[in-house]
Protein backbone atom coordinates (compact mmCIF):
# COMPACT_ATOMS: atom_id res chain seq x y z
CA UNK A 1 0.00 0.00 0.00
CA UNK A 2 1.38 3.35 -0.91
CA UNK A 3 -0.86 5.71 0.91
CA UNK A 4 0.72 8.98 1.98
CA UNK A 5 2.47 8.72 5.30
CA UNK A 6 2.45 11.18 8.07
CA UNK A 7 5.95 12.18 9.00
CA UNK A 8 7.20 10.02 11.79
CA UNK A 9 9.08 11.57 14.64
CA UNK A 10 11.72 10.27 16.98
CA UNK A 11 9.24 10.63 19.77
CA UNK A 12 6.70 8.33 18.16
CA UNK A 13 6.42 5.18 20.22
CA UNK A 14 6.98 1.72 18.84
CA UNK A 15 3.36 0.97 19.70
CA UNK A 16 2.10 3.91 17.62
CA UNK A 17 4.36 2.90 14.76
CA UNK A 18 2.94 -0.62 14.79
CA UNK A 19 -0.53 0.82 14.42
CA UNK A 20 0.55 2.75 11.34
CA UNK A 21 2.41 -0.24 9.94
CA UNK A 22 -0.79 -2.25 10.25
CA UNK A 23 -2.46 0.41 8.10
CA UNK A 24 0.20 -0.09 5.44
CA UNK A 25 2.62 2.75 6.17
CA UNK A 26 6.09 2.02 4.81
CA UNK A 27 7.45 5.14 6.51
CA UNK A 28 6.28 3.75 9.85
CA UNK A 29 8.06 0.47 9.10
CA UNK A 30 11.28 2.36 8.38
CA UNK A 31 10.92 4.29 11.63
CA UNK A 32 10.16 1.10 13.54
CA UNK A 33 13.23 -0.56 12.06
CA UNK A 34 15.45 2.36 13.05
CA UNK A 35 13.98 2.37 16.54
CA UNK A 36 14.31 -1.33 17.29
CA UNK A 37 16.72 -3.05 14.93
CA UNK A 38 19.85 -2.72 17.05
CA UNK A 39 18.21 -4.40 20.01
CA UNK A 40 16.65 -7.12 17.87
CA UNK A 41 19.99 -7.72 16.18
CA UNK A 42 21.87 -7.82 19.49
CA UNK A 43 19.39 -10.38 20.81
CA UNK A 44 19.62 -12.62 17.75
CA UNK A 45 23.40 -12.33 17.49
CA UNK A 46 23.81 -13.34 21.12
CA UNK A 47 21.69 -16.39 20.38
CA UNK A 48 23.09 -17.58 17.05
CA UNK A 49 26.62 -16.17 17.22
CA UNK A 50 26.75 -15.60 13.47
CA UNK A 51 26.42 -12.00 12.19
CA UNK A 52 25.12 -13.06 8.76
CA UNK A 53 22.49 -15.34 10.23
CA UNK A 54 21.54 -12.68 12.79
CA UNK A 55 21.09 -10.15 9.96
CA UNK A 56 18.88 -12.61 8.06
CA UNK A 57 16.77 -13.20 11.15
CA UNK A 58 16.48 -9.46 11.76
CA UNK A 59 15.22 -9.08 8.19
CA UNK A 60 12.70 -11.90 8.68
CA UNK A 61 11.51 -10.36 11.92
CA UNK A 62 10.92 -6.99 10.29
CA UNK A 63 9.10 -8.61 7.36
CA UNK A 64 6.86 -10.37 9.85
CA UNK A 65 6.24 -7.04 11.56
CA UNK A 66 5.25 -5.61 8.16
CA UNK A 67 2.86 -8.45 7.43
CA UNK A 68 1.39 -8.95 10.89
CA UNK A 69 1.60 -5.65 12.78
CA UNK A 70 -2.19 -5.81 13.00
CA UNK A 71 -1.85 -8.78 15.34
CA UNK A 72 -0.16 -6.64 18.01
CA UNK A 73 -2.87 -6.26 20.61
CA UNK A 74 -1.09 -3.95 23.02
CA UNK A 75 -1.13 -6.47 25.85
CA UNK A 76 2.65 -6.15 26.09
CA UNK A 77 5.16 -3.52 25.11
CA UNK A 78 5.97 -3.43 21.40
CA UNK A 79 9.60 -4.29 22.12
CA UNK A 80 8.55 -7.39 24.04
CA UNK A 81 6.30 -8.38 21.16
CA UNK A 82 9.01 -7.98 18.54
CA UNK A 83 11.59 -9.80 20.66
CA UNK A 84 9.07 -12.62 20.97
CA UNK A 85 8.97 -12.83 17.18
CA UNK A 86 12.76 -12.79 17.11
CA UNK A 87 12.88 -15.56 19.71
CA UNK A 88 10.77 -17.85 17.54
CA UNK A 89 12.80 -17.02 14.44
CA UNK A 90 15.99 -17.83 16.33
CA UNK A 91 14.57 -21.14 17.56
CA UNK A 92 13.60 -22.06 14.00
CA UNK A 93 17.04 -21.09 12.71
CA UNK A 94 18.83 -23.05 15.42
CA UNK A 95 16.68 -26.09 14.74
CA UNK A 96 17.44 -25.84 11.04
CA UNK A 97 21.09 -25.50 11.82
CA UNK A 98 20.81 -28.52 14.03
CA UNK A 99 22.49 -27.14 17.07
CA UNK A 100 20.37 -25.38 19.58
CA UNK A 101 23.38 -25.03 21.79
CA UNK A 102 26.33 -24.04 19.76
CA UNK A 103 29.14 -24.17 22.29
CA UNK A 104 30.62 -26.48 24.80
CA UNK A 105 28.24 -25.77 27.62
CA UNK A 106 29.03 -25.12 31.18
CA UNK A 107 28.32 -27.98 33.49
CA UNK A 108 25.03 -27.00 35.03
CA UNK A 109 24.59 -30.22 36.94
CA UNK A 110 26.88 -29.02 39.70
CA UNK A 111 24.84 -28.23 42.81
CA UNK A 112 24.07 -24.57 43.31
CA UNK A 113 24.56 -24.30 47.04
CA UNK A 114 26.69 -21.46 48.29
CA UNK A 115 26.10 -19.77 44.98
CA UNK A 116 26.78 -16.32 46.35
CA UNK A 117 30.32 -17.06 47.43
CA UNK A 118 33.56 -17.20 45.54
CA UNK A 119 36.21 -14.50 45.58
CA UNK A 120 37.39 -15.54 42.09
CA UNK A 121 33.94 -14.97 40.70
CA UNK A 122 33.85 -11.53 42.28
CA UNK A 123 37.18 -10.65 40.69
CA UNK A 124 36.29 -12.44 37.45
CA UNK A 125 33.28 -10.29 36.74
CA UNK A 126 35.65 -7.34 36.37
CA UNK A 127 37.28 -9.06 33.39
CA UNK A 128 35.12 -8.19 30.38
CA UNK A 129 36.74 -10.78 28.18
CA UNK A 130 36.21 -13.53 30.77
CA UNK A 131 32.57 -12.51 31.17
CA UNK A 132 32.07 -12.67 27.40
CA UNK A 133 33.67 -16.09 27.13
CA UNK A 134 31.58 -17.45 29.99
CA UNK A 135 28.35 -16.02 28.57
CA UNK A 136 29.07 -17.72 25.28
CA UNK A 137 29.36 -21.04 27.08
CA UNK A 138 25.90 -20.82 28.57
CA UNK A 139 23.14 -22.86 27.02
CA UNK A 140 20.93 -20.92 24.62
CA UNK A 141 18.03 -20.92 27.08
CA UNK A 142 20.16 -19.52 29.89
CA UNK A 143 21.96 -16.99 27.70
CA UNK A 144 18.58 -15.75 26.50
CA UNK A 145 17.37 -15.04 30.03
CA UNK A 146 20.62 -13.31 31.02
CA UNK A 147 20.58 -11.12 27.90
CA UNK A 148 16.96 -10.13 28.28
CA UNK A 149 17.39 -9.40 31.99
CA UNK A 150 20.66 -7.46 31.86
CA UNK A 151 20.91 -6.06 28.34
CA UNK A 152 17.22 -5.37 27.80
CA UNK A 153 16.33 -4.84 31.46
CA UNK A 154 13.09 -6.79 31.09
CA UNK A 155 11.04 -8.12 33.97
CA UNK A 156 10.80 -11.85 34.50
CA UNK A 157 7.19 -11.72 33.34
CA UNK A 158 8.21 -10.10 30.05
CA UNK A 159 10.98 -12.66 29.57
CA UNK A 160 8.51 -15.48 30.20
CA UNK A 161 6.24 -13.92 27.58
CA UNK A 162 9.03 -13.77 25.01
CA UNK A 163 10.40 -17.24 25.71
CA UNK A 164 6.95 -18.77 26.08
CA UNK A 165 7.68 -20.44 29.39
CA UNK A 166 6.34 -20.20 32.97
CA UNK A 167 7.56 -17.46 35.31
CA UNK A 168 9.20 -20.01 37.59
CA UNK A 169 11.20 -21.37 34.69
CA UNK A 170 12.63 -17.94 33.96
CA UNK A 171 13.70 -17.52 37.57
CA UNK A 172 15.20 -21.00 37.68
CA UNK A 173 17.08 -20.44 34.44
CA UNK A 174 18.50 -17.21 35.77
CA UNK A 175 19.65 -18.91 38.96
CA UNK A 176 21.34 -21.69 37.02
CA UNK A 177 22.88 -19.24 34.57
CA UNK A 178 24.25 -17.08 37.37
CA UNK A 179 25.81 -20.04 39.14
CA UNK A 180 27.25 -21.40 35.92
CA UNK A 181 28.78 -18.01 35.18
CA UNK A 182 30.35 -17.88 38.62
CA UNK A 183 31.86 -21.32 38.21
CA UNK A 184 33.17 -20.38 34.78
CA UNK A 185 34.70 -17.13 36.04
CA UNK A 186 36.30 -18.99 38.94
CA UNK A 187 37.73 -21.57 36.55
CA UNK A 188 39.10 -18.93 34.20
CA UNK A 189 40.51 -17.02 37.17
CA UNK A 190 42.24 -20.14 38.45
CA UNK A 191 43.57 -20.95 35.00
CA UNK A 192 44.73 -17.39 34.40
CA UNK B 1 24.00 -8.41 61.69
CA UNK B 2 20.88 -10.56 61.43
CA UNK B 3 21.52 -14.16 60.47
CA UNK B 4 19.36 -15.62 57.73
CA UNK B 5 18.43 -19.13 56.89
CA UNK B 6 19.46 -19.95 53.28
CA UNK B 7 15.85 -20.51 52.35
CA UNK B 8 14.98 -16.93 53.18
CA UNK B 9 17.51 -15.33 50.80
CA UNK B 10 15.59 -13.88 47.83
CA UNK B 11 18.13 -15.18 45.30
CA UNK B 12 15.48 -15.82 42.67
CA UNK B 13 14.48 -12.13 42.70
CA UNK B 14 17.83 -10.36 42.99
CA UNK B 15 18.48 -10.18 39.23
CA UNK B 16 15.22 -8.31 38.71
CA UNK B 17 15.83 -6.11 41.69
CA UNK B 18 19.16 -5.17 40.11
CA UNK B 19 17.68 -4.41 36.68
CA UNK B 20 15.00 -2.23 38.27
CA UNK B 21 11.93 -4.17 37.16
CA UNK B 22 10.95 -5.66 40.49
CA UNK B 23 7.86 -3.99 41.90
CA UNK B 24 5.40 -4.05 44.75
CA UNK B 25 5.66 -6.55 47.59
CA UNK B 26 8.52 -8.43 45.93
CA UNK B 27 10.64 -5.30 45.74
CA UNK B 28 9.76 -4.39 49.32
CA UNK B 29 10.71 -7.87 50.47
CA UNK B 30 14.11 -7.69 48.79
CA UNK B 31 14.83 -4.19 50.07
CA UNK B 32 13.95 -5.20 53.60
CA UNK B 33 16.11 -8.29 53.35
CA UNK B 34 19.09 -6.39 51.96
CA UNK B 35 19.09 -4.05 54.94
CA UNK B 36 20.21 -6.88 57.18
CA UNK B 37 21.94 -9.39 54.85
CA UNK B 38 25.52 -8.77 53.81
CA UNK B 39 25.58 -11.92 51.68
CA UNK B 40 22.72 -10.72 49.50
CA UNK B 41 24.11 -7.20 49.25
CA UNK B 42 27.33 -8.71 47.89
CA UNK B 43 25.31 -10.87 45.53
CA UNK B 44 23.34 -7.87 44.29
CA UNK B 45 26.58 -5.94 43.78
CA UNK B 46 28.00 -8.84 41.75
CA UNK B 47 24.88 -8.98 39.60
CA UNK B 48 24.98 -5.22 39.09
CA UNK B 49 28.58 -5.46 37.88
CA UNK B 50 27.64 -8.32 35.56
CA UNK B 51 24.84 -6.19 34.15
CA UNK B 52 27.25 -3.33 33.53
CA UNK B 53 29.64 -5.62 31.68
CA UNK B 54 26.83 -6.99 29.51
CA UNK B 55 25.62 -3.51 28.65
CA UNK B 56 29.17 -2.34 27.94
CA UNK B 57 29.56 -5.24 25.54
CA UNK B 58 26.86 -3.56 23.49
CA UNK B 59 24.86 -4.80 20.59
CA UNK B 60 27.69 -5.26 18.07
CA UNK B 61 27.44 -3.76 14.62
CA UNK B 62 23.85 -4.02 13.49
CA UNK B 63 23.11 -3.98 9.74
CA UNK B 64 21.80 -0.41 10.02
CA UNK B 65 20.78 1.38 6.83
CA UNK B 66 21.99 -1.46 4.62
CA UNK B 67 19.62 -3.80 6.37
CA UNK B 68 16.84 -1.26 6.05
CA UNK B 69 17.38 -0.95 2.30
CA UNK B 70 17.26 -4.72 1.97
CA UNK B 71 14.04 -4.86 3.96
CA UNK B 72 12.29 -2.09 2.04
CA UNK B 73 13.34 -3.60 -1.29
CA UNK B 74 11.60 -6.82 -0.27
CA UNK B 75 8.56 -4.98 1.06
CA UNK B 76 8.14 -3.01 -2.17
CA UNK B 77 9.01 -5.96 -4.37
CA UNK B 78 6.21 -8.07 -2.95
CA UNK B 79 3.74 -5.35 -2.24
CA UNK B 80 0.68 -7.38 -3.15
CA UNK B 81 1.90 -10.41 -1.24
CA UNK B 82 0.51 -9.67 2.20
CA UNK B 83 -2.88 -8.82 0.86
CA UNK B 84 -2.91 -11.92 -1.33
CA UNK B 85 -2.03 -13.98 1.71
CA UNK B 86 -4.64 -12.36 3.83
CA UNK B 87 -7.55 -13.07 1.52
CA UNK B 88 -10.52 -13.93 3.63
CA UNK B 89 -12.17 -17.28 3.09
CA UNK B 90 -15.40 -15.64 2.08
CA UNK B 91 -13.98 -13.52 -0.72
CA UNK B 92 -13.69 -16.32 -3.30
CA UNK B 93 -16.98 -17.67 -1.95
CA UNK B 94 -18.58 -14.27 -2.43
CA UNK B 95 -17.36 -14.11 -6.00
CA UNK B 96 -18.74 -17.55 -6.73
CA UNK B 97 -22.04 -16.72 -5.04
CA UNK B 98 -22.42 -13.49 -7.00
CA UNK B 99 -21.73 -15.30 -10.25
CA UNK B 100 -24.34 -17.95 -9.43
CA UNK B 101 -26.89 -15.25 -8.64
CA UNK B 102 -26.07 -13.41 -11.83
CA UNK B 103 -26.40 -16.54 -13.94
CA UNK B 104 -29.69 -17.47 -12.27
CA UNK B 105 -31.00 -13.97 -12.86
CA UNK B 106 -30.12 -14.21 -16.51
CA UNK B 107 -31.78 -17.57 -16.90
CA UNK B 108 -34.95 -16.20 -15.30
CA UNK B 109 -34.97 -12.95 -17.21
CA UNK B 110 -33.84 -14.33 -20.53
CA UNK B 111 -37.33 -15.42 -21.80
CA UNK B 112 -38.50 -11.83 -21.58
CA UNK B 113 -35.27 -10.19 -22.66
CA UNK B 114 -33.84 -12.23 -25.46
CA UNK B 115 -31.68 -9.34 -26.56
CA UNK B 116 -29.85 -9.09 -23.21
CA UNK B 117 -26.68 -11.15 -23.54
CA UNK B 118 -24.33 -9.49 -21.09
CA UNK B 119 -23.54 -12.49 -18.91
CA UNK B 120 -20.68 -14.74 -19.81
CA UNK B 121 -18.70 -17.43 -17.99
CA UNK B 122 -15.77 -16.41 -15.84
CA UNK B 123 -12.52 -15.67 -17.56
CA UNK B 124 -14.11 -14.84 -20.90
CA UNK B 125 -14.68 -11.51 -22.55
CA UNK B 126 -17.63 -9.65 -21.15
CA UNK B 127 -19.64 -6.96 -22.79
CA UNK B 128 -19.82 -3.61 -21.06
CA UNK B 129 -17.15 -1.64 -19.28
CA UNK B 130 -15.01 -3.60 -16.84
CA UNK B 131 -12.91 -2.26 -14.01
CA UNK B 132 -10.37 -4.08 -11.86
CA UNK B 133 -10.79 -3.82 -8.12
CA UNK B 134 -8.80 -5.05 -5.17
CA UNK B 135 -10.68 -5.06 -1.89
CA UNK B 136 -9.08 -4.44 1.47
CA UNK B 137 -8.45 -7.65 3.39
CA UNK B 138 -10.53 -6.27 6.21
CA UNK B 139 -13.51 -5.40 4.02
CA UNK B 140 -16.69 -7.19 4.98
CA UNK B 141 -19.09 -8.86 2.60
CA UNK B 142 -21.69 -6.16 3.36
CA UNK B 143 -19.22 -3.39 2.55
CA UNK B 144 -18.25 -5.01 -0.74
CA UNK B 145 -21.92 -5.48 -1.67
CA UNK B 146 -22.62 -1.84 -0.89
CA UNK B 147 -19.71 -0.68 -3.05
CA UNK B 148 -20.87 -2.85 -5.94
CA UNK B 149 -24.39 -1.49 -5.66
CA UNK B 150 -23.09 2.08 -5.61
CA UNK B 151 -21.53 1.68 -9.05
CA UNK B 152 -24.11 -0.81 -10.31
CA UNK B 153 -21.39 -3.35 -10.78
CA UNK B 154 -21.21 -7.11 -10.71
CA UNK B 155 -18.24 -9.35 -10.16
CA UNK B 156 -17.54 -11.25 -13.36
CA UNK B 157 -14.14 -12.70 -12.54
CA UNK B 158 -11.61 -13.10 -9.78
CA UNK B 159 -10.03 -13.00 -7.43
CA UNK B 160 -6.82 -13.52 -9.35
CA UNK B 161 -3.53 -14.48 -7.78
CA UNK B 162 -3.06 -10.92 -6.57
CA UNK B 163 -6.56 -10.66 -5.19
CA UNK B 164 -7.94 -8.58 -8.06
CA UNK B 165 -11.60 -8.85 -9.09
CA UNK B 166 -13.10 -7.81 -12.45
CA UNK B 167 -16.25 -5.76 -12.02
CA UNK B 168 -18.63 -5.16 -14.92
CA UNK B 169 -20.39 -1.80 -14.83
CA UNK B 170 -23.90 -2.56 -15.95
CA UNK B 171 -25.23 -0.43 -18.72
CA UNK B 172 -21.94 1.38 -19.25
CA UNK B 173 -20.26 1.15 -22.62
CA UNK B 174 -16.48 0.60 -22.62
CA UNK B 175 -16.30 3.62 -24.89
CA UNK B 176 -17.99 5.84 -22.34
CA UNK B 177 -14.79 7.07 -20.72
CA UNK B 178 -16.52 9.65 -18.54
CA UNK B 179 -18.84 7.16 -16.86
CA UNK B 180 -16.07 4.61 -16.44
CA UNK B 181 -13.81 7.24 -14.88
CA UNK B 182 -16.61 8.34 -12.58
CA UNK B 183 -17.15 4.75 -11.45
CA UNK B 184 -13.42 4.26 -10.82
CA UNK B 185 -13.32 7.49 -8.82
CA UNK B 186 -16.32 6.38 -6.79
CA UNK B 187 -14.63 3.05 -6.06
CA UNK B 188 -11.34 4.70 -5.07
CA UNK B 189 -13.22 7.01 -2.75
CA UNK B 190 -14.27 4.01 -0.68
CA UNK B 191 -11.04 3.89 1.27
CA UNK B 192 -11.01 1.10 3.77
CA UNK B 193 -12.98 -1.14 1.43
CA UNK B 194 -11.27 -0.64 -1.92
CA UNK B 195 -7.50 -0.78 -2.04
CA UNK B 196 -7.13 -0.39 -5.79
CA UNK B 197 -9.46 0.38 -8.71
CA UNK B 198 -8.67 0.97 -12.35
CA UNK B 199 -10.41 0.79 -15.72
CA UNK B 200 -9.51 -2.31 -17.67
Amino acid sequence: MNEPDATSTDAESAEALLERIAAGSEAALEAFYRLTHQRVYAFTLKRVGDPAMAADILNDVMLQVWHHAGRFEGRSRAMTWVLGIAHHKVMDALRRRGREDRHEELDESIPDEDSAGGIDAVAGVEDASAVRRCLEKLSDAHRTVVHLAFFEDLSYAEIADIAGCPLGTVKTRMMHAKNALKRCLQTLGAAG
Amino acid sequence: MTMHDDSTHPDELLSWYVNGTLEGPERARVEKHLESCRRCRDEAAWLARLREQIKAEGGADAPGELGLRRLMRQVRGSEAKPRARRLQWWQPALAAAVVVIVIQSVLLVKPWQEAETGIVPLGMQVSGAVVQVEFAPTATEAQIREVLQAVDGIIVDGPGALGVYRIRLQGVSPADDARVAAAVAALRARKGVVVHAAAE
